[in-house]
């Protein structure tokens, strides 16, 4: 209900950019925080996204009715609450996930929920109480608050100024779905903001054990959810408020930090980098229709659109550059794999022909394209191959013309010795007849 | 009789090419017409099986199913007519009771016709 | 000449008709009782096709009725041993699904539209009569019309034959042992007359054998072996050549015609031996040949070195080419009935089937009763004789002797022999009890008072001279022979009386062993009713309407014909065991733990898994008991990945309650099979598994990779769907602890550093 007319008000409204899977954001946040962030939501209702809030204590409005989620996008800035209602569980964030949902989750150095949540996605939170601490470069703020400089990549625009940063940095773990966006500064590390020097100590007589420290820690992190959404993990919801919006960097220009929300939600709201496949079709060389079974050796043809969501224009349109796009064609392991490389003539098409493997059996056509940051595309379409019909062969070998000559010499033998035999036997007969 | 038994115990130099002259020789005198000329075309079937093996041997046996086909096309006709002949033969006739010449043709007929008729299937 | 009885006076002729009419009208009761007997199974049950491979073959028989035989001949089938395929025209015996497919077609024409399984269902009985008219020309070859008869009806109805061609009983057997009888009378006739016709004949119904069945071979030896043994006992002569050359020539070029067979004629050992004596045949004849124009002399130097040089030649060239490799040696399933020990331990999948294992003595007396002990009595009788046409049936009862003790498959190739033979000795006991020609009285006056003066020494010993002087009394006067009507009496009601137990044995038989079509069993009920168990077909039928029609199943390849003839679904292996790679792979993700089977069952598109398990209701066929042929088909494989002993408890048993060993009770069959079984039984009392006789423990087995899709009716059948990967990328382990509220252990984040060295 709630959706459907909010579809409709939003249809309205003059949008800029327009995510693809919808435009229903539930926000839960506590109302006094509500208040810190209010930059980041007017950049977000410009979008053309809806806006529901939700005190996390509240029960209502839910995140699932009867295993339907209720929202397209779920935003999770209460970061320091410990207590959450009933129905705000990780399995359910984890649920919401796997039904195309996506969430961001902003951390914290206290201990809640989302410790249990995030080490299910391979990041590995510090312990409780440690907020990330640097005293680089020299500022006025205190250690905990500190600007991080932002490395290229896709989703964040080119030559973003260094954002402010306050919270917990987590271990990044090895799973190829976690797309890494934000690391801390190098000379940063984690520790309980009180005693930061006796931590530092004990490491370094551990040997530098146990001390969360350097730039392969992660502050902002995305997960893609196989055949789901996506999920983005902040190590404190501070990044995205306000106050270090307009907060200058010590050396004073302006902080990156609008943009950056700008680009992770864009990002994170499926807006940006989303790929799909339109459609793919196969068939032989000079035909148009695709045949039930291929014959071994036969020269197919396969082809597939892609096309990428413009947050701008709010449709898909033909997406062209992709180089390193792969088919394999697969009987429990490739038999081919071969690139498909652009069709010119028409952008967003991509076509390759190949010759059907010597061996016959059921194969599949597979396309898995991953690339960090992007949708996976995968498509799998089964067909036979047989082998050539009885009457599929060539019909006369020249190398076998011997035995034909062989064979037809005996038959035509045959033939004439029958016939002058019966000739001889009625000769006889008529012999011993006038005998 | 005599003669060629002097003659075998005269000549110990070469045992085997004699007995072989003397087949020769009682085959020509003996053999009445009719055999001698289903004897030609056994000799004729025989020859181009031996062709076929050869080819088969020498160059490439690829075409294994029609090397199979030919070959034993002319083996497959070469026994038959083997055994029309045994049964013609009127020295065998106390053998082939039931089996007069006549229906002995029959048989080598109907036989060749189905031996064909694979050969045929099998060839290409 | 005295006659015991006295018969009626009628002309020659009109004996000779009514004999006549007597014989036809006995070979249609014969007949009529040889499909009769077989019908148990549809009156009891239903018109449906049995056991496993039946299946297979009603499948290919409906694609040829449906789309024609070109198609038929070219089918690829996708869904079977998924994902590789099979070419089924390549790869199967045609000669039965013709059959079939003709019956249907010239029916229709006929206007009478009989459904492809009814005719596939009846083709073993309507087939059945058709031997028994086979081994009636057989017999009538060896003996006479009678004896004829007599082994028609001995084979219309006994056990050994009726196994594998009830009603229902869809195999290749059904219409080969038709063939193999009747290639066999062609034979004898080809021999016995000496005409090419007849060969020609033998050759043509050979090819059928050929496409009918892998058990041609039989036929490929037992003739060359006959052809041997008759040149050996000096029993040469033109009308063995004639018969045996055109058989060969046609034969075995049309034999190859078959795809299935290929090239394997001239390439393989089994078939060398028909060769051989091609071979040997022709130098024979030719040396006949040239003795005709020679000196006895001439003619033995020339037999000494030529014919012996090519002997020589021949045997060398067989030997060098097996041993380069251009004649394949025996294969595993002819190799292991010589060497019995071979296939356990190399090729495991032909020692597991049941039908593979050596025959035990009971199965002889239950298939044949009496006919075994008649058996070398008709045997000693064609040694009397001893024309060409015994010494056949004698090796053939040699031979098949030794198969039928090898294996408990080829009791069906002894069975004809068995009849024939008994025949030929019950229809001698009944001729000579029935001739009423009664031999002149002895003449024992003169002996008698010497018998008198003899002094009695030992009882023995005047008893014995007392015959003595009678039997030489009848020697003198010449004659011996049955006296008077009681004697004759006696024998011959003695004779009927064993028919008839004879009828009732192989009646009784029938009904109660050989006539379970296997997918339907029943029991019976407390007050003795009839009790259906139907878990097969309630489960094949779930599968075939509640999963998407390309979903993979994958099942122990017993099942595998059955599943595609009535879930039609894909299936990984089936009964026709060619790959066995591909079942050592489903062995081994049955006997794994379910993190290694996992990937074998993603990588081969599997989503339902099929066991069958018997515990609850005591069903002993079930993959439990099967379960050690699969660890042994996959360790033949994956020797250091599946041990057998592993699946045994430390002294050795196998067991599969709280004592089996951890291997044994992680491994995927065995928590599919007890999933959930514990609970059955409420928790208090134990799980009892009824075919095992072992208490299970009280805790069920729990799955993560698999679902429970369903169970049948008696926990016979039980399905379960394979889970799809984690969307997190999470090992399922872990993704269902985390689903259940359990708090992963907090794990330290991996370490990049490097250990100084």
């Amino acid at each position: 209900m709630l959706p459907l007319l909010s579809l409709l008000i939003s249809l309205v409204t003059l949008v800029v950019a327009r995510s693809s899977t919808g435009t229903d954001v539930l926000v839960i946040v506590s109302a006094e925080e509500q208040k810190d962030y209010t930059l980041f939501f007017e950049d977000l209702e410009g979008r053309g996204y809806d806006l529901f809030f939700r005190e996390p204590k509240a029960e209502k409005p839910v995140l699932l009715d009867a295993d339907v989620p209720q929202f397209h996008h779920v935003l999770m800035l209460a970061s320091d609450t410990k207590a959450f209602a009933s129905d705000i569980t990780p399995q359910n964030i984890v649920e919401l996930l796997t039904k195309n949902v996506n969430v961001v989750v902003a951390l914290s150095p206290k201990q809640n929920l989302f410790y249990t949540l995030a080490p299910e996605f391979g990041l590995v939170p510090p312990p409780p109480g440690t907020p990330l601490i640097s005293y680089f470069p020299e500022r006025t703020d205190p250690p905990t608050v500190l600007p991080v400089h932002v490395a290229p990549g896709p989703i964040v625009t080119p030559n973003t100024p260094p954002v402010w940063f306050s919270g917990i940095p987590f271990s990044v773990g090895n799973s190829p779905l976690l797309v890494p966006i934000l690391n801390a500064p190098s000379e940063s590390f984690a520790s309980d903001s009180d005693s930061t020097t006796e931590s530092i100590v004990e490491s370094v007589e551990k040997g530098g054990e146990g001390l969360w420290a350097g730039s392969s820690l992660g502050l902002v992190t995305g997960f893609q959810v196989t055949d789901g959404g996506r999920a983005l993990f902040l190590g404190g919801g501070a990044i995205l408020s306000d106050a270090f919006a307009n907060k200058a960097l010590p050396d004073g220009s302006s902080s990156g930090n609008k943009q950056i929300a700008h680009d992770v939600s864009a990002w994170a709201f499926q807006e940006s980098l989303v790929l799909r496949i339109d459609e793919t079709s196969h068939h032989v060389v000079n035909a148009t229709e695709p045949k039930e079974y291929y014959t071994t050796n036969d020269q197919v043809v396969y082809t597939t659109k892609i096309s990428r969501w413009n947050a701008k224009e709010n449709e898909w349109e033909p997406h062209t550059g992709v180089d390193d796009l792969q088919l394999e064609f697969t009987m429990l392991d490739p038999h081919v794999r071969t690139g498909i490389p652009e069709d010119l003539a028409r952008p967003g098409t991509y076509s390759v022909t190949f010759r059907a493997p010597d061996r016959h059996g059921v194969f599949k056509f597979i396309v898995d394209y991953r690339r960090k940051g992007w949708t996976h595309l995968k498509s799998a379409i089964t067909v036979p191959v047989v082998p050539p019909r009885h009457d599929g062969y060539p019909r006369f070998l020249s190398a076998a013309w011997p035995y034909y000559a062989g064979a037809v010499s005996t038959s035509v033998g045959f033939v004439l010795f029958a016939a002058l035999y019966l000739a001889g036997e009625t000769k006889e007969a008529g012999k011993k007849k006038k005998e | 009789m005599a003669p060629k038994s002097t003659s075998s115990k005269a000549t110990t130099v070469s045992p085997s090419s004699n007995p072989v002259l003397a087949l020769w020789k009682s085959y020509n005198e003996q053999t009445p017409d009719r055999l001698r000329f289903i004897d030609a075309f056994l000799v004729f079937l025989m020859l181009t099986g031996v062709i076929q093996f050869v080819y088969c041997v020498l160059v490439t046996n690829f075409p294994f199913n029609a090397f199979l086909a030919g070959f034993s096309s002319t083996v497959g006709q070469f026994v038959l007519t083997a055994s029309l002949r045994s049964q013609v033969d009127p020295e065998n006739k106390n053998e082939f009771k039931e089996v007069s010449p006549e229906r002995a043709f029959a048989d080598f007929a109907f036989g060749s016709i189905v031996l064909h008729f694979f050969v045929f299937n099998f060839l290409g | 000449m005295a006659t015991a009885y006295t018969l009626p006076d009628i002309s020659p002729t009109a004996v000779k008709n009514t004999a006549s009419l007597v014989r036809i009208v006995a070979l249609a009761l014969i007949s009529g009782a040889a499909i009769a007997s077989r019908l148990f199974a549809v009156i009891n049950f239903e018109s449906i096709i049995h056991e496993f491979d039946p299946w297979f073959n009603y499948r290919a028989t409906k694609v040829l009725a449906s789309q024609g035989f070109y198609e038929f001949w070219n089918w690829f089938d996708p869904t079977a041993w998924y994902p590789l395929g099979r070419v089924v025209g390549g790869t199967v015996y045609p000669g039965l699904m013709a059959t079939s497919g003709v019956i249907y077609n010239v029916l229709h024409k006929l206007n009478l539209p009989v459904d492809i399984r009814n005719i596939c269902v009846l083709l073993a009985p309507g087939f059945s009569a058709l031997t028994a008219w086979a081994t009636y020309m057989f017999t009538k070859e060896m003996k006479d019309a009678s004896a004829g008869l007599l082994a028609a009806a001995f084979i219309g109805i006994t056990p050994g034959y009726i196994s594998r061609s009830v009603a229902g009983s869809y195999d290749n057997e059904a219409i080969a042992i038709f063939l193999l009888m009747f290639t066999f009378f062609l034979w004898i006739k080809a021999v016995k007359l000496g005409s090419a016709l007849y060969g020609s004949l033998a050759a043509l119904f050979y090819f059928y054998m050929v496409a009918a069945w892998g058990g041609y071979a039989f036929i490929t030896n037992m003739i060359p072996v006959h052809a041997l043994t008759l040149m050996l006992m000096g029993r040469y002569s033109s009308r063995l050549y004639v018969a045996y050359c055109s058989w060969y020539a046609i034969g075995t070029l049309s034999s190859m015609q078959v795809p299935f067979v290929g090239f394997q004629p001239v390439r393989t050992s089994e078939h060398m031996g028909a060769l051989g004596v091609f071979g040997l045949l022709q130098i024979v004849a030719f040396a006949q040949l040239a003795r005709a124009h020679m000196s006895s002399k001439q003619f033995k130097d020339l037999l000494f070195y030529s014919v012996i040089g090519i002997g020589l030649i021949g045997a060398g060239g067989f030997v060098g080419l097996t041993y380069m490799g251009w004649i394949a040696p025996w294969t595993g399933r002819f190799y292991s009935l010589w060497d019995t020990g071979y296939a356990k331990k190399y090729i495991p999948i032909i020692a597991s089937v049941s039908e593979h294992q050596p025959t035990a003595w009971p199965s002889f007396f239950m298939d044949l009763q009496l006919l075994i002990f008649l058996f070398p009595a008709g045997v000693i009788l064609c040694f009397r004789e001893l024309r060409d046409e015994h010494v056949f049936v004698i090796i053939y009862a040699l031979v098949g002797s030794y198969f039928a003790g090898v294996m408990v498959r080829l009791m069906l190739t002894l069975t004809p022999c068995v009849c024939v033979s008994a025949a030929v000795a019950f229809s001698s006991l009944l001729d000579t009890y029935l001739d009423p020609a009664k031999p002149e009285v002895p003449v024992v006056e003169e002996t008698a008072p010497a018998t008198a003066s003899k002094p009695a020494a030992t009882a023995t010993a005047t008893g014995t001279s007392a015959i003595d002087d009678v039997v030489n009394a009848a020697k003198k006067s010449g004659k011996r022979g049955i006296f008077d009507l009681d004697t004759r009496l006696i024998i011959v009601f003695n004779a009927f009386c064993m028919l008839s137990f004879f009828v009732l044995h192989c009646t009784w038989v029938t009904s109660n062993a050989y006539s379970s079509p296997s997918v339907v069993l029943a029991s019976q009920n407390q007050d003795g009713s009839q009790h259906i168990i139907d878990d097969f077909r309630e489960a094949y039928y779930w599968l075939r309407q509640n999963t998407p029609e390309t979903s993979v199943v994958m099942s122990w390849w017993d099942y595998g014909y059955q599943i595609a003839g009535m879930a039609d679904r894909p299936t990984l292996v089936d009964n026709n065991t060619w790959n066995n790679t591909h079942i050592a792979t489903v062995g081994k993700a049955m006997a794994s733990t379910e993190e290694v089977a996992y990937p074998i069952l993603r990588k081969h598109d599997v989503e339902y898994v099929l066991v069958i398990f018997g515990g609850l209701i005591g069903y002993s066929g079930d993959d439990i008991n099967k379960f050690l042929w699969m660890v042994r088909i996959s360790q033949g494989v994956w020797p250091d990945e599946i041990q057998e002993p592993n699946y045994f408890t430390p002294q050795g048993e196998y067991r599969v309650d709280d004592r089996a060993s951890a291997t044994m009770k992680n491994s995927l069959m065995y928590k599919m099979s007890y999933y959930r079984f514990a609970e059955l039984f409420g928790g208090s009392k134990q799980a009892m598994d009824r075919v095992r006789n072992q208490r299970l423990p009280t805790v069920s087995p729990t799955l993560d990779y698999l679902d429970e899709a369903f169970t049948s009716e008696n926990w016979i059948v039980r399905i379960y769907q394979v889970k799809k990967e984690d969307p997190l990328g999470r090992d399922l382990k872990s993704a269902n602890a985390f689903t259940d509220g359990k708090k992963r252990k907090r794990s330290k984040p991996v370490s990049r550093r490097r250990a100084i060295m």
